[in-house]
């Protein structure tokens, strides 16, 4: 053990403690001292190293699930939600399956959301949820006249059998008599149904866009408009599309703008109750009938309404990809041009200029690097092949949903390219791991659920995707579009600078 | 139980709430000499915004989850297992391997999300057989485990799934396949289960005392040998802890005497647990949440328990103290006398430094429970003053509690919800809000500072030496630079 200085106030510890040491210091500083000033040693949970049962890590040769890349669909419902304006998620459910989904929200958004529970119990259980679907609507609409109420279902109130079509017909002749009929035009109700053993949360943000439309879009005179169905991204990325809208003078609805919900400025005084600014409005979620095209930027998390909209109303649909790299993002403009006959700008032409530029810069860096890459279908596939463009070798493609194009979408950009990576497809992070620890990788795209793996892989992480929550400022970050692309580029560069670069390789 | 006739003063009656005045029964001004008791402990109204977790978040994620060498697999879609993958900050010292020669990032109970994530077809036929196969393959995957704890959700207990036979199953393979027996526990607390994350810490506790008293019957040699115990053991109830806090808490008993055999569950190991019969005291901190195993142990085993509390000076010096006093040890009181002189000598001088800055500042407190009056001397000993407290889960036991401890006319609101908690930010100006991690972005943007009084900002915060870091985190928050920018008028 080393030798104890008696410490003042304004000494700084140099080192660590043991819980010994610190428990036996004269004096604590004033700064204090917290954990990462401590040195805990770690137990094995056993003394010996077992190895696992390789036969059993493929995720198609067992049941159970280990740390699945998904998470549960009402979360992809609440998502699209919370990016309408003055839109509150009521949950047919238990509270936890309110107050968890806050929490992550929190979590990666840094901000407030508010989601209201219908508050099951046993007696919900065995009488159904309708008395809590009528209290909750009315309390709701009372308290914080929200504009739009959205009805998330979940596990429980699905097995139960709730009939919310039914009930939503009862709470409208409730609030009518409460409120009077104008009631119908100041607020809408949109149902949801997420029941989680159904599908993950992508699936959830595209029932809930589907929904959105269904409930609310209505023909009108066309708008000469496009409707952009972000999908589950970054406020950031909804900014960087918009800016790509503006730089095109292309009118938009934006659906789902988590931009300026998730991510809102802290200015005094706030009106009570708290409701962020921002959100689509109602109004254009109404007018995406009459809109020239649909763009889902993320086909799994979009699909569903694109189609109807389509079918409904001839409105076509251009199902991704997620405007993310330089041919994804190529595609985007170009088809925004062909459908809004806009000319690609000079500033676009610019911004795509400064991307390629970076690229010409830094390939030295980037070629041959050999990388695996976890996320959300879409986000995953677009990633893959920007990873391609910059001649880093995908190694293995993750995704926690299974997807019908995600697959597809890696194999072609690996094809044109010339690489073959193990691509994963709905399995769970587990089976990731075991490539990711076994092959020799040169960097992890990924989420924050990769950070355990890529510090016991030894193998440095690039954040990207749901959930980011261990650092912070990703979420106002763009990766999508040209200066999206010129962002992740140098992240993913200066990532392998500082893990593979001794410092005098890199000062020239 | 009957609520006390309580009539709260008109001015204390939020706006929020005139439309759901059933709300108005939750709230009441505290008095030390005939305390008052607001409603608590009973069922949320529907759309109220409660800020409250469900029973499986009490029983997985509060009281089970810190178990630090089990694998813990969640009966469940994958959602429910995902939401309490290395959530909250009950740290452990135990890790799995990662490989030869190499442990895991991360302790091990924060490290996996272990699911039979359920599907449409399971809820229709039922998931018991994949739960047996999950459990087994689980054991398979992740070698050198203690054992399984099986944990329930709204999913699994709706379809009426019988985990116990399953675990008694897979518990008999188990044992073939080691020779050895290995505990297989279930843990039944589905989400939708009465009031709130409370009841999920009541069906832990009184489940695993079930299970542990079975399992200690049946395999005598999981209890402590006769020669193996001294006459100073004893298990602390009721840590979890958070951001080390046991770095703080252990060491403390250690030096005036007594032998720590378990912490019931901070990051301890299944068979240590199994053990807690065979001390002599148990010490419980937090009392929500753990009290009913106590009582249990007390009642089946004839050991005793204390009531403690390891925040601040006076409450943690009385801990030492009351533990001393029941082992009537002189030597120990002697030692427990020159800790809390030795301990209270270490942080003097920063604690003054924060009395300083910190005198007359004005409090906000919304915690779980039992916290809110853990902290009502805390804050009375660095000088500031508690304007309001609000509790999501408390029952009466805490309310008395907190009553008793705080100074008279308190504000006092049970389950808030979101509308409440804007109102009393907004009324009570408080300098500092201590909340958590949900409602901290809420306060900020009204402009009140916060310190995450769940898993901490920078802890630990227990005890002697982790109460200078608590108040460097309050001085933190209220000094912060940021805030005079907000108050710019010019750009309001």
């Amino acid at each position: 053990m080393s030798e104890l200085k008696p410490i003042n106030g304004n000494l700084k510890l140099n080192g660590r403690l043991t819980i010994e040491q610190l428990n036996a210091l004269p004096e604590v500083p004033i700064e204090g001292i917290t954990y990462e000033q401590i040195y805990i040693e770690k137990e094995p949970i056993c003394p010996e190293y077992i190895p696992p049962d390789e036969s059993i890590i493929p995720s198609s040769k067992r049941s159970v699930v280990i740390d699945p890349g998904r998470i549960c669909m009402p979360f992809g419902a609440m998502w699209a939600s919370v990016g309408v304006h003055k839109c509150i998620p009521f949950v047919q459910g238990a509270q936890g399956c309110t107050t968890y989904p806050r929490y992550t929200f929190s979590r990666i958004f840094r901000e407030p959301v508010s989601i209201a529970t219908a508050s099951f119990h046993e007696d919900a259980a065995v009488f159904g949820g309708r008395r809590n679907f009528l209290q909750g609507i009315r309390n709701l609409v009372y308290r914080y006249h929200p504009e739009v109420i959205a009805v998330v279902t979940v596990c429980s109130s699905e097995i139960i059998g709730d009939d919310i079509e039914g009930f939503l017909n009862e709470a409208w002749e409730m609030l009518e008599e409460e409120f009077g009929p104008e009631i119908r035009d100041q607020l809408k109700v949109v149902i949801i149904h997420t029941p989680s053993f159904a599908g993950s949360h992508v699936n959830g943000y595209d029932e809930a866009a589907k929904a959105f439309v269904k409930t609310l879009a209505k023909r009108r005179s066309p708008n000469n408009k496009v409707n952009i169905i972000p999908g589950m991204i970054t406020p950031g990325d909804i900014r960087e599309i918009k800016h790509i809208l503006k730089l095109m003078h292309i009118d938009y609805i934006m659906l789902f703008d988590i931009s300026e919900t998730l991510d809102c400025p802290l200015r005094l005084p706030q009106k009570m109750p708290y409701y962020p600014k921002g959100g689509t409005r109602i109004e254009e979620i109404i007018d995406t009938a009459n809109s020239l095209a649909t763009f889902a930027l993320c086909p799994d998390e979009g699909r569903g309404a694109a189609n109807y909209l389509a079918k409904r109303y001839e409105v076509p649909g251009i199902l991704g990809p997620l405007p993310l790299g330089v041919h994804n993002t190529d595609k985007f403009v170009k088809t925004l041009s062909e459908i809004t006959g806009q000319p690609i700008s000079e500033e676009i032409k610019d911004e795509r200029g400064i991307l390629i530029d970076a690229m010409a810069d830094t390939f030295h860096y980037t070629m041959g690097r050999r990388v695996a890459i976890c996320g959300d279908p879409d986000i995953a596939a677009a990633a893959t092949r920007f990873c391609c463009e910059l001649g880093m070798e995908p190694v293995a493609v993750f995704s926690g949903t299974q997807s019908a194009t995600f697959a597809q979408e890696v194999w072609a950009a690996c094809e044109e390219y010339g690489y073959k990576p193990v691509i994963f497809n709905g399995g769970d992070m587990f089976e990731w791991e075991d490539v990711v620890k076994k092959e020799k990788v040169d960097l992890i795209l990924g989420n924050s659920k990769c950070v355990n793996i890529s510090k016991e892989a030894n193998v440095p992480l690039v954040r990207i995707g749901f959930p980011v929550y261990d650092r912070v400022g990703y979420q106002r970050r763009a990766y999508v579009g040209y200066r999206g692309g010129e962002f992740l580029l140098s992240l993913i560069v200066n990532t392998i600078l500082d893990a593979k670069f001794p410092d005098d390789r890199v000062h020239q | 139980m009957a609520v006390p006739e309580y009539k709260l003063p008109e001015e204390f009656k939020l706006k929020c709430d005139r439309v759901i005045p059933e709300r108005y029964k939750h709230m009441v001004l505290t008095n030390r000499q005939r305390p008052n008791i607001p409603a608590c402990n009973i069922k949320t109204v529907p759309g109220d915004m409660t800020e409250r977790g469900c029973a499986f978040a009490g029983c997985r994620g509060v009281v089970g989850g810190p178990i630090g060498d089990c694998i813990q697999v969640v009966h469940a879609p994958a959602g429910c297992a995902w939401y309490q993958w290395g959530t909250r900050r009950n740290l452990s010292k135990i890790y799995a391997w990662a490989g030869p020669g190499k442990l895991c990032n991360d302790s091990h109970n924060r490290r996996r999300a272990i699911t039979t994530d359920l599907q449409e077809r399971d809820v229709v036929f039922g998931g018991m057989e994949k739960l047996k196969k999950a459990c087994l393959e689980a054991w398979r995957l992740i070698p050198g485990a203690a054992g399984i704890l099986i944990f329930t959700t709204c999913t699994s207990g709706l379809i009426g799934d019988d985990c116990k036979a399953v675990a008694k199953e897979v518990e008999k393979e188990l044992e073939k396949k080691e020779g050895r027996p290995i505990p297989v526990f279930v843990f039944d607390s589905p989400g939708l289960c009465r009031v709130s994350q409370s009841t999920g810490h009541h069906h832990f506790n009184v489940q695993f005392y079930e299970q542990m008293v079975e399992w200690r019957k049946e395999h005598p040699e999981f209890c402590m040998k006769e020669e193996e115990k001294t006459p100073y053991d004893v298990a602390i109830i009721g840590d979890f802890n958070m951001d080390w806090d046991l770095a703080y808490i252990k060491p403390l008993f250690e030096k005036i005497g007594c032998r720590v055999v378990a912490v019931f569950t901070g990051g301890e190991r299944l068979y240590n647990l199994l053990k807690i019969p065979d001390v002599k005291l148990n010490i419980l901190h937090c009392q929500r949440s753990c009290t009913y195993i106590s009582d249990l142990i007390k009642k089946g085993y004839e050991i005793p328990y204390i009531n403690v509390s390891f925040f601040g000076i006076e409450q943690t010096a009385k801990a030492l103290r009351d533990t001393a006093k029941f082992f009537g040890s002189k030597e120990m009181m002697e030692k427990a006398e020159q800790v809390i002189e030795e301990e209270i000598k270490a942080i003097t001088p920063a604690l003054n430094f924060y009395r300083e800055k910190l005198r007359g500042k004005k409090i906000g407190l919304y915690v779980g429970g039992p916290r809110v009056w853990h902290w009502q001397k805390v804050m009375q000993e660095l000088g500031m003053k508690v304007v309001f407290g609000m509790c999501t889960f408390a029952h009466e036991d805490d309310y008395e509690k907190i009553n008793k401890r705080a100074e008279d006319g308190v504000f006092l609101v049970d389950n808030p919800n979101e509308f409440e908690i804007e109102e009393c930010l907004e009324k009570f100006k408080p300098d500092l809000f201590l909340t958590g991690l949900k409602e901290k972005y809420l306060a900020r943007k009204l402009g009140v500072p916060t310190v995450n009084s769940h898993s901490y900002e920078k802890g630990p915060y227990a005890c002697f030496r982790g109460f200078i870091n608590f108040a460097r985190d309050i001085y933190q928050g209220i000094y912060a630079p940021v805030w005079k920018f907000v108050k710019d008028k010019d750009f309001a």
